[in-house]
């Protein structure tokens, strides 16, 4: 059931067995999950159906650090959150990502990937995507291009799988609405975690109106996002003068970003080489899947490297097939006219508009190239550049804050502070070299570096992936939950989402985060007849 | 000026035909002589004499990559195993081809070295050297 708090005449109240803030992918895989289970859910959702300007402003706030990154329009405040629009390339983390891994600080989750490997099946039907399956020697055969002859001790191939991408408002708003299980509650934003006993004993939501909703349940968890998680934990502060879970100052800390950049160029020595592989996503029985390079993990343990899949993109010798076109002018064209082709106006309608309207000549020319490309051919592989969301490692220096400004309920806003390591583009470049390596030693080319000594971070941009603002740790010196995603110092407050990742990994996050989702639902179906958990604080 | 008669018209014909399968000859038994000193300087027809060699070439002297001793640099080059069994042949595909296994078996081995940001392999960087050297370019 769904129900908008702005159309209610007075103030309400509404009980369940578990109460989760945030609709999107993981607060609705989480709801759904434990409606499924016979567990009463109240969800609530700051925001409404679809965008809407004044409820969106709610996440503005200053970037500090790094300034190629950004955090209003990153991030959407809407049924089906971010979901509604991210691009949909998915991967499991791997086995070394859990692990604690000498060369990279703070690193080691308390869980490992066999944890999560019953509930990945379950997020890879979320979100739409084929079976649980990323070895790359499953699909080889079904692929139809020839993988690089590369030394698999120096180089191997990464499977992703594309979601078309799931919008989580098309494709489960019915679904919440039809459950009777779920109370949904849109336009409802969090403004109270009341505590007695070290237990959340309710959360109060208001409509911007000043509508009032009050939930009583026997768990909680916020599920809105790696930086707003953290902001409703620091400006809880009330009963906890540094905010909920932040006993030991590590609310906020070790943001992490995947390092987004298309550095370093491989020069082939033949034209011919065939990189169709590595260049487009292949249909195998209606999965979508693309192939990237990685080092083998031994590799990286022996050598303390982050995590990275490096995706070529190759240029030709016909100029048509160069995607430099592509800028946000282009993503406004094409996002007006997939809406239109759908049936429906698209969101954000004027934003987009303009955005193609002052990029009109990169929209022109991007028109003309995709008519070429049906009739001329590619021509020959001129050289490939590397493009990656490369792992970054955790730093307990980068952070999301508050800043003295307040938003429309007196919440502070925040600032984002996102630093990057000058190690962490040295492990890249040497992972860089690797690859150059295993080019080299299979006479297909050379490789040119573009990471410098010392590193450039200008060449760095967001992933759109904010991680790691209440991370886990088994330890509550080091961590803000545990390994159930509870906090340590509150008996029955959870947390959803990437926030929780103690490590960033190099996988695009969206399925780890339904994963955990679906693994926080099984957790919470055992406690909620139980006990509550005794709390630790360091 | 006397006149050219038949008889030395034959004559000179065969002393020509007769220099020819000499010459010839020679080169042919020639291929079976060991030699003391190893064709070195062939080797080097494998890079051209280009600016984009010439700065590798000079980068990689100027780095301390290589050294600037042309002899020294020749024995280190000399000194690897695909680049021994090239010095021995005459047949400039055959040696081309084991420049390459030279060059890929190097970066197999993790002996790269990075010029301007590209990743060569020792040998074709030292090759660059050496042909830098050897033409007498100079910083």
């Amino acid at each position: 059931m769904i129900f908008d708090l702005e159309t209610f005449d007075t103030d309400q109240s509404a009980t369940g067995s578990i109460c989760i803030v945030g609709a999107g992918p993981a607060g609705i895989t989480l709801a759904l999950e434990l409606a499924g289970k016979g567990i009463d859910v109240v969800l609530l959702e700051s925001g409404g159906e679809s965008f809407e300007a004044e409820t969106q402003s709610l996440y503005d706030g200053e970037v500090v650090g790094d300034l190629n990154t950004d955090v209003a329009s990153s991030r959407l405040r809407e049924f089906g959150g971010t979901s509604q629009h991210w691009t949909g390339l998915c991967a499991p983390l791997q086995p070394i990502d859990f692990e604690k891994r000498p060369g990279v600080a703070h690193s080691g989750w308390p869980i490992s990937r066999v944890d999560l490997d019953p509930y990945y099946p379950i997020a890879q039907k979320y979100l739409q995507l084929g079976p649980f399956d990323y070895d790359f020697a499953n699909w080889k055969e079904s692929l139809p291009d020839p993988a690089l002859p590369l030394d698999p001790g120096l180089v191997g191939n990464a499977i992703y799988q594309q979601s078309p991408p799931t919008r989580f408002y098309d494709v489960y708003f019915d679904t919440v609405k039809a459950n009777e299980r779920i109370r949904c509650y849109l336009h409802a934003n969090l403004i109270d975690i009341a505590l007695a006993d070290d237990a959340v004993r309710r959360c109060t939501f208001s409509t911007l109106g000043g509508r009032k909703l009050t939930v009583e349940a026997t768990h909680y968890v916020i599920a809105c996002g790696g930086i707003e998680n953290a902001r409703i934990l620091l400006n809880c502060n009330t009963q906890r003068p540094d905010g909920i879970g932040n006993e030991n100052g590590l609310v906020g800390r070790y943001y992490m970003d995947h390092l987004n950049c298309e550095v370093g160029e491989i020069l082939f020595a033949d034209g011919d080489v065939d990189l169709g592989l590595y260049a487009d996503f292949h249909d195998v029985d209606d999965t979508l899947v693309s192939v990237g390079l990685k080092l083998p993990a031994q590799t990286m343990r022996d050598q303390d490297l982050l995590n990275n899949t490096a995706f070529l993109v190759p240029a030709y010798e016909n100029e048509a097939f160069s995607d430099d076109f592509r800028n946000h002018g282009w993503l406004g064209f094409s996002n007006i006219v997939k809406a239109f082709a759908q049936g429906r106006v698209p969101d954000r309608f004027a934003e987009n508009f303009c955005n193609a309207a002052e990029d009109a000549d990169d929209v022109a020319i991007g028109i003309y190239r995709h008519l070429v490309r049906k009739i001329e051919d590619t021509g020959q592989v001129v050289s490939a550049t590397m493009r990656q969301d490369a792992e970054q490692s955790p730093n307990p220096a980068s952070r999301v804050m508050l800043t003295d400004e307040t938003d429309p309920f007196g919440w502070r806003r925040i600032a984002l502070d996102w630093q990057i390591a000058r190690s962490d583009l040295e492990s890249l470049r040497r992972t860089h070299e690797l690859i150059g390596q295993a080019i080299g030693a299979a006479g297909l080319g050379r490789v040119r570096l573009g990471i410098t000594d010392p590193p450039d971070l200008d060449i760095v941009y967001t992933g759109y992936h904010h991680m790691g603002t209440t991370r886990m740790s088994a330890d509550p010196a080091k961590g803000v939950v545990d390994a159930d995603c509870r906090l340590h110092s509150v008996k029955n407050l959870y947390m959803g989402g990437s926030s929780v990742f103690t490590t960033a990994g190099t996988a695009n996050p969206t399925l780890t985060i339904t994963a955990l989702a679906a693994r926080l639902a099984d957790h919470l179906a055992k406690v909620s007849t139980a006990g509550l958990a005794p709390v630790r604080r360091g | 000026m006397g006149k050219i008669t038949r008889r030395v018209a034959l004559g000179i014909a065969g002393l020509a035909g007769l220099g020819i399968v000499v010459y010839g000859g020679a080169l042919v038994a020639c291929r079976f002589v060991p030699r003391k000193r190893p064709d070195f300087f062939a080797l080097l027809d494998a890079v051209p004499d280009i600016p984009a060699a010439r700065r590798i070439g000079r980068a990689v002297v100027l780095s301390g990559h290589a050294p600037s001793d042309l002899k020294d640099l020749a024995d280190r080059i000399a000194g690897r195993e695909h680049i021994r069994t090239a010095l021995s042949t005459g047949c400039p595909t055959t040696r081309k081809r084991l420049v390459q296994a030279q060059c890929g078996a190097d970066f197999s081995e993790g002996r790269m070295v990075s010029v301007d940001g590209w990743l060569l392999s020792e040998t074709e960087a030292d090759f660059c050297a050496a042909a830098w050297l050897a033409r007498g370019y100079t910083a």
